[in-house]
């Protein structure tokens, strides 16, 4: 087997599978290391297997509101080994194809684990045996983990990280998430519709602190009203670990503590990069925390050498480091209308109950700029196709620049708001102005009118509120 | 030559598939020669000139204006005076598309049914038939086109009217108009779309009582419109200008009626009908699909193989190679590429980087081998900058990406554009000017091995440069046996223009570059 080739990806994750296959398609001979999963977190332990989870807690709550559509449900019962088997399942099919389009498109898989031994050259071990290889070009997609506190290390089986989190044996009766970004709210959001009693804790004054701030009040308001306790700046102190159960001790800023005493803790207060043995020390490679310093086309200050995805910094999205690992293979192999990619401009999705979904600033962010926007709102209280599904809890909120019309920000909370982000994300990305989306026509009746009535309500002329 | 020769569609491209006549440049019964322009031709892309690559008369117009017709599909007959209509006929009735040529790059013509000559543009490695940035002497190119002679008498009443900048007409009749000073807004477009033609032109001078001189030979132009022909700085939205692209509408002729000011895409239809084209289809047309289907079958690597063969057997056949070759010590400059390579992230300098670098500057001191032959005109094109071809191999075949003016470059800089250069060969992405021209190549073996080779001289360049691996060997020095870290290089030279001598002294130069690399920063 070959030793050499153009391209080298390490990393078989959403950044690093398709950065291969760009590789390969534009005729570079590529391979990909991979220590473990081809797919990566994203498809074995990320986005895919908790959509299958999260589904299961969607089918409970329609279950819960069959009668309000005319059905009678006798007893339900629930057995939770299944629903995790699906979930499974899912990702081993995904995976499965992966290794089916590295296959197709001529990539060479390389079982083991990479450490950069110089440039342009890499060690790759497969337990004890240690081949080199060489590459003018080698891509690290080495994704990240979950980001541990001093004290309050995951153990596996009272303190969980997202990987136990997706495979639990038995429902826990309690339930306490520290941490409040998208895994820590869908996880809340999931247990609590499974009937575990949940609590969770946000250092920061507001949850899914990156979200607009009136979409997080919205979701704290639904999260409390469904029996989710809710602390936000607070921060967990400590822990005690029991036999079956965890007393979590929490401190608030204003001073104030409490205990509390859960059966399972889950810790999702961040992630940081994997940049621990791959020989970026002995490059010099620099990096930014625990990530890789990268320039707009994930160059590294090392020759030949780039970063794209989680490792090369947030946001920790599976869309972003796909992205990016097209970005990146497109520049190194000279394609000609290749653009940078705009961390600015990347889609953020949270599959809570209800979902949240956002493109560019916040409108905090955008009046912090310095900008002078005008916002619209529109309820979906006021849309039709809400009604009728029954599920009419939600806005869309839009954040336009007031002199130029771009669309800055889209935030969006309700049913099937992620399937609907991306029309405001081309609009963004072909810089649509508020009166080119007034001029769009869309279709009725759909929950994205409510998209077309948050743009005219910017411009004060939404119509049906 | 063949007393009969098909004039048929060029392929311009590796994705061209078919071509559509816009206009004969050229009469039944004109005679033709090597390089005059003979049509005008749009594919999906350009709009381009086809030149002749045969000369004789032109007897027959197979294609008509308007037609699409696939690559190496038949357009005109050129044949002498002494053949009949009937043998005329019958090369056409038993006229066969060349699948051969249809899929690789190739130029106008084919003789008789037979095998297309070896192409001239090309993608490979021999395609080298720039004109010298330094050209001592010009080459032997086809001789210009005569112009019209004599004085033309236009009718006043033809020179007055409206910005005539929006009138559709072909890039070569808007040039006769300008140079008569007709406007085009009298003239009445008989061409394709209603486009108006040179003959519309010349019709409409005659017609209004004047007169023009004999014409000669269509002058070749360039391809030149009333309107600033870069577009780019026209604001206007993605779809109007990816719209005026495929229907060679040029923005600045378009109104802006969008939103902020932009051309949007009803401007755009607006401009194109104006200038007589039919609406915008709804659905891509056919050749627009065709186009952007990927390729299946790799049969344009054949074409790149053919084109290697060729131009290889003919270098090989027609240029009196000798070799010199000289071992190289190595470790001087190994030691100085460690420094380097230690001493910033940001540079990975290889050997072959210093070996290029190392030549480039032993070509500014040896100019007599920094040349092109050109045999046609047996002029020597003395080049003063290095401009290094370096050869990649990519797959079926090789290309040849060009460092230019490496002598001017430090070793950082060569080594970051030939790793980019390398990369992008394989990935196809090289414009024609990074891998057409060159004053030298380098051709490098070392990474599989390779102790010793000779290599096939590049033609029109004079020599090439043979470079194998480093490895430790058992040196004599001083009576002493040590061990050195070396290699072998050869030097295949073209005898009619660089003498055993000057190639050997050629070495030298280069070896004591590489062996006090120092001498390199000097």
């Amino acid at each position: 087997m070959s030793t050499s080739f153009d391209v080298i990806v390490v990393g078989g994750g959403p950044g690093g599978y398709v950065a291969a296959i760009r590789a390969a398609q534009l005729g570079l001979s590529t391979a990909l290391v991979e220590k473990q999963h081809l797919g990566g977190i994203c498809l074995n332990w990320g986005c895919i297997p908790t959509k299958a989870l999260l589904k299961g807690a969607e089918v409970a709550h329609t279950l819960a509101h069959a009668a309000d559509f005319g059905f009678t449900t006798g007893d339900i019962s629930f057995d939770l080994k299944r629903l995790v088997k699906h979930s499974r399942d899912v990702s081993g099919r995904l995976a499965g194809g992966v290794g089916y389009l590295m296959k197709k498109n001529g990539i060479t898989v390389v079982d083991g684990v990479a450490r950069l031994a110089g440039k342009g050259r890499l060690s790759v071990d497969n337990d004890g045996r240690t081949v080199e290889y060489r590459a003018d070009h080698i891509i690290l997609a080495t994704g990240a983990r979950p980001r541990a506190l001093p004290g309050i290390e995951p153990d596996g089986d009272r303190v969980w990280t997202y990987f136990e989190a997706m495979v639990p044996d038995a429902l826990p009766q309690s339930l306490l998430v520290i941490g409040s970004g998208a895994i820590g709210v869908e996880f809340s959001s999931l247990y609590n519709d499974l009937g575990v009693e949940v609590t969770l804790v946000e250092v920061l004054d507001q949850i899914m602190p990156v979200e607009d701030a009136e979409v997080s009040a919205f979701v704290r308001q639904l999260f409390e009203r469904r029996g989710i306790r809710v602390r936000t700046s607070t921060r967990v102190t400590a822990i005690d670990r029991h036999a079956d159960s965890v007393t979590c001790h929490l401190e608030g800023a204003d001073g104030s503590t409490e205990s509390i005493t859960v059966e399972r803790v889950i810790l999702s207060a961040g992630i940081r990069g994997n940049i621990e043995n791959i020989g970026l020390e002995e490059l010099g490679v620099e990096t930014a925390g625990s990530f890789i310093r990268t320039d707009a086309w994930c160059r590294t200050n090392v020759a030949g050498l780039y970063a794209i995805g989680d490792v090369s910094g947030p946001p920790c999205l599976a869309h972003k480091a796909s992205h990016e690992g097209v970005v990146c293979v497109e520049k190194l192999a000279g394609v000609a209308d290749v653009r940078p990619l705009d961390r600015e401009r990347v889609p953020g999705c949270t599959y809570c109950r209800p979902q949240v979904a956002s493109v560019g600033m916040t409108e905090a962010q955008a009046r912090a700029a310095g900008r002078s926007v005008n916002v619209g709102r529109f309820n979906l209280q006021a849309n039709g196709k809400a009604l009728a599904i029954g599920d009419a809890t939600g806005f869309v909120k839009t954040v336009f620049d007031a002199a130029s019309g771009e669309l800055l920000g889209a935030h969006m909370v309700g049913p099937e708001m992620t399937e609907q982000i991306q029309g405001f994300g081309l609009a963004q990305s072909l810089e649509a102005t508020d009166s080119d989306l007034a001029h769009t026509v869309f279709a009725h009746p759909t929950l994205s009118e409510a998209m077309h009535e948050a743009v005219l309500d910017a411009l004060g002329r939404a119509i049906h509120q | 030559m063949a007393r009969i020769q098909a004039i048929t569609v060029p392929k311009w491209g590796l994705t061209m598939t078919e071509g559509t006549v816009s206009e004969w440049l050229v009469d039944e019964g004109d005679t033709i020669n090597i390089g005059d322009p003979i049509m005008d031709m749009e594919t999906s892309k350009i709009v381009n000139v086809v030149e002749s690559i045969v000369a004789g008369t032109l007897r027959r117009k197979v294609a008509q204006p308007g037609d699409v017709l696939p690559v190496a599909a038949l357009m005109g007959v050129v044949a002498e005076a002494d053949v009949t209509d009937a043998e005329i006929d019958e090369f056409i009735d038993t006229f066969v598309i060349d699948e051969s040529v249809s899929g690789a790059p190739t130029g106008a013509a084919a003789e008789g049914a037979a095998p297309a000559a070896p192409p001239e543009p090309t993608p490979a490695t021999a395609a080298v038939h720039e004109p010298a940035p330094t050209a001592a002497t010009p080459a032997a190119a086809p001789a210009p086109a005569p112009a019209r002679t004599g004085t033309p008498s236009v009718p006043e009443a033809l020179k007055s009217g409206d910005d005539d900048s929006a009138v559709h007409a072909t890039v070569h009749a808007r040039k006769l108009a300008a140079t008569l000073g007709v406007n085009l807004n009298n003239v009445s477009g008989t061409g394709r779309n209603g486009r108006v033609s040179v003959a519309d032109v010349e019709e409409a001078v005659t017609g209004a009582g004047g007169s023009l001189p004999a014409r000669g030979p269509v002058e070749r132009v360039p391809e030149v419109d009333a309107v600033p022909a870069d577009d780019s700085g026209v604001a206007a939205t993605s779809v109007a200008r990816r719209l005026a692209k495929s229907l060679g509408v040029n923005l600045h002729s378009c109104r802006a009626t969008g939103r902020h000011g932009k051309v949007c895409k009803y401007d755009v239809e607006a401009a194109h009908a104006l200038q007589g084209g039919a609406p915008a289809p709804a659905a891509p047309t056919p050749e627009l699909a065709a186009e952007t289907a990927p390729e299946v079958e790799a049969v344009p690597m054949s074409g790149m193989r053919r084109t290697i063969a060729g131009r290889l057997q003919a270098s090989k056949q027609t240029i009196p190679h000798y070799r010199v070759s000289m071992d190289i010590k190595l470790d001087a400059l190994l030691a100085l590429r460690k420094q380097v390579n230690d001493g910033d992230p940001g540079v990975n300098v290889s050997v072959n980087d210093c070996v290029v670098k190392a030549v480039a500057m032993a070509l500014v001191k040896m100019p007599e081998v920094n040349v092109q032959f050109d045999e046609a005109s047996q002029t020597i094109r003395r080049f003063r900058d290095a401009d290094i071809s370096v050869a990649v191999a990519i797959d079926d075949g090789l290309i040849t990406p060009i460092v230019k003016a490496a002598n001017s470059k430090t070793l950082t800089e060569i080594s970051a554009e030939v790793r980019e250069l390398a990369t992008r060969a394989k990935a196809g992405t090289l414009k024609a000017e990074e891998f057409q021209g060159g004053s030298f190549s380098i051709s490098n073996l070392g990474m599989f091995g390779v102790r010793q080779f000779d290599a096939i001289i590049n033609p029109p360049q004079a020599a090439i440069l043979a470079v194998a691996g480093g490895e430790q060997r058992p040196v004599v020095e001083n009576g002493e046996l040590t061990v050195a870290t070396a290699m072998t290089v050869s030097l295949s030279s073209d005898h009619r223009v660089i003498d055993g001598a000057v190639a050997a002294q050629f070495l030298q130069v280069v070896k004591r570059f590489m062996e006090t690399p120092s001498l390199m920063l000097a």
